[in-house]
């Protein structure tokens, strides 16, 4: 179930009452493990299983990653964990994706062949707590936490049902410790979460849905041409949505997770204030970025082993960080995008030898360039030609400074004003709906 | 440090909620706003969950709006004591529904379908996309989302206010009729009383609406509107052959089960039903399609007593005339076209 549904405050109602009975904390946190579970089996019962077998395994090669000295057994436990969880995503996820790619290759180089279409569902959040568990054993492997005592908590860590779906991605030692002793929330906290949950669902339902979703789809389902002006106001439309949606879904988790007493970390923090591409990172969904710089950019080497190879990092980062958003090319060419961003700035950065902040990007510039291209690049190539020019490009009627060969046939294609409306979302390991 | 009263400032703002909504319901009702549920999807698949219910027991209509508006489902079950499942909807295609239907093993009921030419015979990408969304919303229908409509019933039930297509934000916004720049295309909006909707899916027009000339006046501007945007011929040639086949596949499936097809041409009058004739005379559509799919059909300009209704806004029946449309099509229904509702004397 999603937050902004009325299955969801039923739900949460009855939550909030079992958790404030006077029962013992285990039964308490038996409770809310089982509360976890209804939240994700409302949405498709069957693949509780996945959940359960990723939380099982896990659990179990944790702990045998923490206690095993010999070196070769260690790197073949984290091997079984690696399959289980990156496998899992793989099929679910990226199976179509991989499947169609492959029938493009082989049927490139000549072979003529044609599969059926797999018809597989992805499941919701799968994204979300694959890297919640993989985490746990990169830092067992690591010994960079003690194992969970009790398969109860490790469950709940990997289950809890404010995080589960959509995140923010929590570290074990950000929510282990906080089921290890009592808590119900204090008067001030239950407060607190019932506004960030009822700020984060205006977020979400009012300003990111009803008021911006509206005024996005139109510009980028158009089938024809239009102004700059528009052009603009759909990319700005579509970058408020984005935030709202996103951020908003982000504070109603920890709200919710605040109404039970815990307390979940942040993931946005003022991110179209940013000043830069990396500071940017740095605000939006921050431990999804935290986790790809711990678990991806730092093993890799980080910025270790000379220029050349910390460009190559950010840019593999970043490829893996776009392709985690979504199963299409559309997706990788954003990440790629995005690296190619921090490659500049880095550049700028080291000829400048500042210490301070790198490049002071408006506000509107930024949100130009960080928001759109997911959806932009699905589309049509003359469509993306088109809605470049005009949206790269100041109104042509006034100005002729940018013309070069072909534009002004796409100027007199731009003066047609002809717009057709339609419906589009952008894709999200979220459960959509309901 | 100062600490800010949170469950003060809680308490605070449930109260101004509570007597905003409360006021803006009171004034709503005290307006003579009907209730009127979501036309949305949710609702479409709670009915399409519902084709499985024996053929004896049940008949299923599909079509666009002419069906919802002129079928009156009280009236309809009064006579028959069969379940009147209105899976139609407005400015649809319903051939994408027929196809789900066709493609569905378990449906061997009876279906209705309401032929409105120009949205039937058409391959226009725009007719079938909403019965397409519903279709897949259906299908892919989470527990947590049936759950969600149960309790979204029981508050649309009782709240006016709660009316997405006239109440919401952006429904607000739409109607302030800001106008636009020149070549931005806008829907036009269609005046509330027009289309009050049931739980059951019907459609009727109020009191105020039908008494209304001017009302009536904004209805057919949108027809005229909409004319003026469709420049295509009406369809003919191999695509009127290939969309006649699809339909006799999907039917033949239905019928191969045991279900039961029945085409119905609904009521039209003035202007748009003169279009209606000129555009797709009988012989080459309407003829053609009982012809060649076998299925008895019902076309009300066939029985006198249906036969000159005057529909307000040329398209649909207003309500009183609905009941008498409806007695007349279970009347030939069971002496013409031989069909049985067991459950008739238990109703009666």
């Amino acid at each position: 179930m999603v937050f902004n549904s009325y299955t969801f405050i039923v739900f949460f109602i009855l939550i909030l009452i079992l958790h404030n009975l006077p029962l013992g904390w285990k039964t308490k946190k038996v409770n809310l493990l089982l509360a976890s579970y209804l939240f994700y089996a409302a949405w498709n019962p069957p693949f509780i299983l996945l959940l359960w077998l990723s939380t099982v395994v896990d659990y179990f090669v944790g702990r045998a990653l923490y206690r095993q000295e010999n070196k070769h057994k260690k790197r073949f436990l984290l091997v079984i964990s690696l399959i289980g969880n990156l496998g899992m995503l793989c099929f679910f996820k990226y199976g179509t994706f991989l499947l169609d790619n492959f029938v493009h290759l082989v049927n490139a180089i000549g072979f003529d062949y044609h599969p059926a279409k797999p018809n597989i569902i992805l499941p919701a959040g799968i994204s979300f707590y694959t890297f919640t568990t993989l985490c746990y054993t990169i830092d067992m492997y690591k010994k960079k936490s003690e194992p969970v005592k009790s398969m109860l908590d490790f469950s709940l860590f990997v289950t809890f049902f404010p995080h589960l779906v959509a995140g923010p991605i929590v570290r074990p030692p950000q929510l282990v410790p906080q089921f290890e002793s009592p808590r119900k929330a204090t008067q001030q906290q239950l407060s607190q979460g019932l506004l960030l949950l009822s700020l984060g669902l205006f977020m979400k339902v009012v300003l990111a849905d009803s008021m911006l979703s509206g005024s996005a789809n139109t510009v980028f389902n158009a089938h024809g041409p239009m102004q700059s002006l528009d052009a603009w106001m759909g990319v700005l439309a579509f970058s408020g949505q984005i935030f709202f949606d996103f951020a908003g879904y982000s504070t109603c988790a920890i709200g919710v997770a605040l109404c039970l007493g815990f307390v979940l970390p942040h993931n946005f923090l003022f991110p179209y204030a940013s000043i830069g591409f990396s500071d940017f990172w740095r605000r939006w969904h921050i431990t999804l970025s935290a986790w790809l710089r711990d678990y991806l950019y730092i093993p890799l080497g980080g910025n270790r082993n000379g220029k050349v190879r910390t460009y190559m990092n950010l840019m593999i980062t970043m490829l893996l960080g776009g392709l985690w958003h979504g199963a299409s090319w559309t997706f990788v060419v954003w990440g790629a995008l995005h690296g190619f961003y921090l490659w500049v700035e880095k550049i700028i950065v080291d000829i400048r030898k500042d210490k301070v902040q790198p490049i002071a990007l408006t506000p509107s510039a930024e949100v130009g360039v960080l928001g759109p291209p997911p959806e932009f690049l699905k589309k049509e190539k003359p469509q993306q030609l088109r809605t470049g020019l005009v949206y790269f490009f100041p109104d042509q009627c006034n100005l002729g400074i940018f013309q070069g060969p072909g534009f002004p046939f796409s100027v007199g294609y731009a003066q047609c004003h002809v717009w057709r409306c339609g419906t589009c979302r952008s894709d999200a390991d979220n459960p959509g709906n309901d | 440090m100062h600490q800010p009263q949170w469950g003060k400032a809680c308490v605070f703002a449930l109260v101004i909620i509570v007597l905003s909504v409360s006021a803006w319901e009171i004034w709503l009702r005290n307006h003579h706003n009907p209730l009127s549920y979501d036309d949305g999807k949710e609702l479409w698949a709670d009915k399409r969950a519902m084709v499985y219910e024996p053929q004896d027991k049940a008949t299923v209509f599909i079509g666009s709006s002419r069906n919802k508006y002129d079928l009156d489902l009280t009236i309809w079950t009064k006579l028959t004591g069969d379940h009147p499942i209105q899976l139609a909807m407005e400015g649809s295609n319903p051939l994408p529904v027929l196809d789900d239907l066709a493609k569905d093993q378990k449906f061997k009921g009876k279906l209705i379908i309401d032929v409105t030419e120009g949205l039937f015979f058409s391959l226009a990408p725009g007719n079938k996309g909403g019965p397409q969304e519903r279709i897949e919303y259906y299908h892919k229908r989470t527990p947590a989302q049936k759950f969600s409509f149960l309790v979204n019933r029981e508050l649309e039930s009782r709240l006016v206010f709660l009316d997405k297509e006239s109440y919401s934000l952006n429904a607000m916004l739409d109607k302030l009729h800001v106008p636009n720049r020149k070549g931005v295309f806008q829907m036009p909006i269609f005046p509330r009383e027009f289309g009050i909707v049931t739980f059951d899916r019907q459609n009727y027009m109020t009191p105020e609406f039908v008494a209304d000339s001017n009302e009536h006046k904004k209805v057919t501007a949108i027809w005229e509107f909409f004319r003026s945007l469709n420049t295509d011929p009406p369809l003919s040639g191999p695509p009127l052959d290939s969309l006649m086949k699809t339909i006799q596949d999907d039917v033949k499936k239905i019928q191969d089960r045991g279900g039961k097809v029945l085409f119905v041409r609904t009521p039209s009058s003035g202007p748009f039903w003169m279009g209606e004739q000129m555009g797709f005379p009988r012989a080459k559509y309407w003829d053609r399609l009982l012809a060649l799919t076998g299925c008895p059909g019902i076309h009300f300009a066939d029985y006198p007593a249906v036969a000159s209704f005057v529909c307000p806004e040329w398209s649909h029946l207003k309500p009183a005339d609905a009941v008498t449309w409806t007695i007349n099509l279970v009347d030939i229904l069971q002496k013409e076209k031989g069909w049985v509702f067991p459950g008739k004397t238990v109703a009666q």
